[in-house]
């Protein structure tokens, strides 16, 4: 198992390039979009290690067909000069009514099945590559369709599920999924994603995708109990912090990690 | 697996309504999900411009609530202008006379800088224009791997004709502001 962190902005540049020196991450995942205006051969020379692509604003399921295009276009230089491991992208609603929602909404996996496969169909090969796709972190009943609209979306596009773990955990508080829902899921594909969750404000708790701190016991429990399922050969987990961005801390999680995976690397002490 | 269940997108409508938060159980998930939901709003206002919080108190709310209301009323986009009708929002507020130049660059750079991290168009930067102070504001995006969005308050030697409305903006290709192409009105 490869172990990475995501690199959103590039003010965090420094302490990346830091833990790559230093041997705490394999790989490092970038949000490709952020940087869609930094010359290609510019973001390549700042990594000394493998890439992987993780997706934010095409909103693929709402765009129209003429920014796509563009997009895609875009991408698809970065891709040839990055070669990324992985192009993974988002499943959820990023706006209603022409109203940005600033906290992404999950789909109805049932009623939008058809209209979202024809859109992951395009995307997947306006980009070139096969597409990742990415659980939502559910906070409703609707996390209770996702493993099987997974399990079928990607069979019939030939897409791969991008699975993150903390979210199904977040679903397991929230609607009650079982966590082995997801195997045939997990057997399925060698990326993943990984994080931090918190708990709202207001009561009854759920439980928010927040990246902002430790991986919870439960999540680090999950990856123990079936570390068989997601270690395999090509396997990816990336590691998302976007808060509280600090070296220890992420070295710390990120040990945790490899001593479930079983790298010599976590033995030493931060 | 039970049909008595709360889907995500029948919430949809109450995502962003602070009064539609009403319309469910307060022991529900539902209504923490929508608060969940408001709370993001809240804080991408109020932790960017945190002075508005000393015209409305310090839990905002009697800026945040009607101004929900109002945007909704509107159907705003709340894209990258959020920021622009809060101000526009505030003038008609009872706010109104405590609205300073410094709270109106503040918007209006916030506005700028809200672009400059989410457009995702081919632009490099976008320069706002606004007929209640003589300065320009102008975003630009992330182009180097170690470096972030960046917001310039410009003073031209050769001003710029001031835009028809309150507000105008225009988007340029790359990073330099070369070239005037005229003022587009704020989308909503």
């Amino acid at each position: 198992m490869q172990i990475g962190l995501n690199f959103t902005l590039g003010n965090t540049l420094d302490l990346v390039q830091r833990l790559i020196r230093e041997g705490e991450v394999d790989y490092c995942e970038l949000l490709i979009d952020n940087f869609l205006h930094v010359p290609p051969h510019e973001l390549a020379g700042a990594f000394d290690c493998p890439i992987g692509f993780h997706i934010m604003f095409s909103k693929f399921l709402e765009s129209d067909p003429e920014y796509l295009e563009s997009m895609a276009a875009r991408l698809r230089t970065y891709i040839d000069v990055l070669k990324p491991m992985y192009v993974s992208d988002h499943v959820a609603r990023f706006n209603h009514n022409g109203r940005q929602l600033y906290h992404l909404a999950e789909l109805d996996y049932r009623s939008e099945y058809d209209a979202v496969r024809q859109r992951v169909e395009r995307w997947q090969e306006k980009l070139g590559q096969r597409l990742y796709l990415e659980n939502y972190p559910s906070i409703m009943d609707s996390g209770c369709d996702a493993p099987g609209f997974f399990e079928r979306i990607t069979q019939e596009t030939g897409g791969g599920m991008f699975f993150d773990a903390s979210n199904a955990v977040c679903a397991h508080h929230n609607c009650g999924l079982a966590l082995d829902a997801w195997e045939t899921l997990i057997d399925s594909t060698p990326h993943f994603h990984v994080g931090s969750y918190n708990y709202s404000i207001l009561e009854p708790k759920v439980v928010l995708d927040t990246h902002d701190g430790e991986l919870s016991s439960d999540t680090l429990a999950f990856l123990e109990r079936y570390k068989e399922r997601f270690d395999k050969p090509g396997a990816t987990m990336t590691y998302e912090r976007d808060v509280n961005i600090e070296y220890d801390a992420i070295v710390a999680d990120l040990r945790k990690l490899r001593a479930i995976f079983g790298d010599a690397k976590a033995v030493s002490h931060v | 697996m039970s049909e008595n269940r709360t889907i995500d997108s029948e919430l949809l409508d109450a995502l962003m309504v602070p009064a539609r938060q009403a319309d469910y159980p307060r022991d529900s998930r539902a209504f923490v999900r929508i608060d969940t939901s408001l709370r993001v709003y809240w804080h991408v206002l109020f932790d960017i411009c945190p002075e508005l919080l000393e015209l409305s108190g310090p839990d905002g709310l009697s800026i945040f609530r009607p101004f929900m209301a109002w945007a909704d009323a509107r159907q705003l986009s709340m894209n990258w202008t959020f920021y622009i009708w809060v101000y526009q929002w505030l003038l008609e507020s009872e706010f109104r006379e405590q609205v300073t130049r410094e709270l109106a660059q503040s918007l209006t750079a916030a506005s700028a800088a809200r672009w400059a991290n989410g457009d995702r168009s081919t632009n490099g930067g976008i320069v706002l224009g606004c007929t209640d102070f003589p300065e320009l504001i102008a975003g630009w995006k992330c182009h180097t791997a170690n470096g972030g969005r960046e917001i310039e308050c410009l003073e031209l030697e050769d001003p710029l004709p001031m835009p028809k409305g309150r507000f105008g903006y225009f988007t340029v290709p790359k990073f330099e502001l070369d070239n005037f192409p005229g003022w587009s009105e704020i989308p909503r």
